[in-house]
């Protein structure tokens, strides 16, 4: 079974922890990363690159000190390395101006507001990743009873 | 259970042992080392299928690449240049590597392209849209139209792509139903089950049917229409069967349901042109007596058509399940070892099968094809065990009453389709099981009503129409 990331970036300790339990229903088939800073996460994506190990999900905070989630994810949008891969903005203080970076620029695939409801953050994870995994080719039956159907069945066409 | 490694370690061992072993201790006589290379095959082709250390289709190729470098004239030195006597026969290259491209896949990817374009033009969902409007809007009659629909382009599409299309039709139903109205259950298992038995009705229906062609040839061979006559009439009364025992079980609470499909017929030219074709090819099939043109070569028409036409392009190109084509592919090249090395004719000759009753064949063979399909791939299955069946049914005269290898092959063919007891059986059940609105204990007693009922429903059907002359010698 290909191993498939999760990655939250927060620059809060006790928000990349709250995400991290909202999606611990994943934890047993999908490893969850945490980052403290973009800078940690451009780390990480490089060494899980040099494993070859796949990015399905990047959840990231927008106001962060040194580099913003949107620059971050914006970098991981042009980068060929990680096409396909799912970016959630999770951020309460995005001005307009952010906000339209982030969709021209980051190409987000979700976008949610802080305070969040555990349950909706785990469906869109649930979602995207369902999408990440049949756009990528992936064997979808190994990791089947974590994904979201309604979503499966849309995209299963042979 | 057995232990993780030994998955890995069998069929790494056992094929070894086999080919290590004196060529007098297998009880063959006069076994050949080509013959006893073919036996090594088999069983590491058998384990590998049922323990699944590799992609089963990974399995169909690792069968093919052996078969050139030990049993073919181009094969390894040491395991081609021994004494003509002792070796056997070696087969060519060019028949092994024909497998990949044999008439059966030929017609597999005639489907694929005729289902590729349906599904790009909209024409699957466009045509369940207007064929589900006369079933109203009581449940018990709306799963009726879907079993029927989900059914019939089941035996054009393949059985995963139809259950993934109609059940994304049913989830906005389905999330509309009471909490506790087991009625869900019904709608829900309703798609995978007809699904799994609408590809028994015709040859590209699904895999399996493709391997039994490669046993149904010359004076056994059955045409496009004439699996059809058989086919169909068979999953009709299986529908049947099925949707009255869901009812039973789950009957739902919910007086009315409303299917809302969106949509309109595609008008450009393009998709005309896609309509007449599949509607041409699928009429050319039917009609193979009448033009002449065997069933392989119509299913070149609409890759030729379709490819010409930009409407399948270089992109859809990449779509297509190789993956299908080359366990199909496997398979054939199994068949073909056994049967050109002449192990085949040997073995069988070896063992007294005529003292055997030609039904305990029939029987024991569907049923073991039918346990074999509720835990491994149902294409893997019938892989595995039509080629040893045809080779029995080749040399068994006491078959010849009972409708002969025909009637063999069939049974056993639609067993491996009938084997949907558990989420893992087929690709449509894990599908359905997903949705979450299915118990494992509800799929299986689902399951192992409708196999064994479809057993007995199988036996009769063939040997009424055995009797009316539509099948066998």
């Amino acid at each position: 079974m290909d191993k498939i990331n999760i990655i939250c970036v927060d620059d809060e300790r006790e928000v990349l922890e709250s995400v991290s339990r909202d999606l611990a229903y994943f934890a047993d088939m999908f490893n969850i990363e945490e980052c403290e800073s973009a800078f940690e996460c451009e780390e990480l994506l490089e060494e899980l690159d040099a494993q070859q190990e796949y990015v399905g999900v990047i959840i990231s905070d927008h106001v962060m000190p040194e580099k913003s989630g949107v620059e971050l994810l914006t970098e991981v949008a042009l980068d060929h390395r990680f096409l396909g891969t799912k970016k959630l903005l999770l951020t309460g203080l995005a001005t307009q101006a952010d906000t339209i970076r982030a969709i021209n620029n980051a190409k987000l695939d979700n976008f949610l507001e802080k305070v969040w409801d555990p349950q909706e953050l785990q469906q869109t994870v649930k979602e995207l990743l369902t999408e990440y995994i049949v756009e990528k080719g992936l064997e979808y039956e190994d990791y089947i009873e974590k994904l979201d159907p309604p979503t499966l069945y849309r995209l299963i066409k042979c | 259970m057995i232990k993780p490694y030994l998955k890995y370690i069998l069929p790494v061992i056992l094929p070894l042992i086999i080919l290590l072993l004196p060529s007098d201790s297998f009880g063959i006589d006069g076994l050949t080392l080509v013959e006893q290379r073919v036996i090594a095959i088999f069983v590491m082709a058998a384990l590998c299928w049922v323990l699944e250390p590799i992609p089963i289709y990974a399995t169909s190729v690792l069968i093919i690449v052996f078969e050139l470098l030990l049993i073919s004239d181009n094969g390894l030195w040491f395991a081609t240049n021994g004494h003509p006597e002792v070796q056997g026969t070696l087969i060519k290259q060019s028949t092994i590597m024909a497998t990949f491209a044999s008439p059966i896949i030929m017609l597999f990817l005639g489907g694929f392209f005729l289902a590729m374009a349906a599904t790009k033009y909209r024409l699957d969902v466009n045509l369940a849209r207007v064929l589900l409007r006369p079933f109203g809007s009581s449940p018990k009659y709306v799963m009726l139209g879907i079993m029927m629909i989900t059914a019939v382009f089941s035996m054009f599409m393949s059985n995963t792509a139809t259950t993934a299309m109609m059940l994304s039709i049913l989830t906005p139903v389905i999330a509309l139903f009471a909490k506790e109205d087991i009625g869900k259950v019904a709608f829900a298992l309703s798609v995978p089950v007809a699904a799994n038995i609408g590809g028994i009705a015709t040859p590209i229906g699904t895999p399996p049917n493709a391997v039994a062609l490669k046993y149904l040839v010359d004076e056994y061979s059955v045409s496009f229409a004439q699996w059809m006559v058989i086919g169909v009439p068979f999953v009709v009364v299986m529908l049947l069967v099925a949707w009255v025992l869901l009812n039973r079980l789950f009957p739902a609470d919910t007086k009315t349901i409303h299917l809302d499909i969106e949509g309109q017929f595609l008008k450009t030219p393009k998709a005309y042109l896609v309509y007449v074709t599949f509607a041409s090819t699928i009429i050319l099939w039917l009609l193979g007596g009448v033009h002449g043109m065997s069933a392989y070569v119509v299913a070149m028409l609409p890759v030729a058509i379709f490819s010409m036409f930009k409407i399948i392009t270089k992109e859809d190109l990449k779509n297509i399940s190789w993956d299908v084509l080359w366990l199909v592919s496997g398979g054939i090249a199994l068949g073909v070892a056994l049967d050109k090395s002449g192990l085949a004719s040997n073995a069988v000759n070896a063992i007294p099968f005529d003292s055997f009753h030609p039904l305990v064949l029939i029987v024991g063979a569907s049923m073991m094809c039918l346990v074999m399909a509720n835990f491994m791939s149902n294409t893997a299955t019938a892989n595995l065990i039509l080629p040893l069946v045809a080779a029995l049914g080749a040399s068994m005269t006491s078959l010849i009453p009972f409708g002969g290898q025909v009637v063999l092959i069939l049974a056993v063919t639609f067993s491996a389709s009938l084997g949907m007891s558990l989420p893992i059986s087929t690709p449509p059940n894990a599908l359905a099981y997903a949705s979450g609105h299915i118990k494992n204990t509800q799929m299986l007693k689902v399951g192992v009503i409708l196999g064994s009922i479809g057993l007995l429903v199988t036996f009769a059907m063939l040997f009424i129409l055995n009797k009316l002359g539509v099948v066998g010698i």
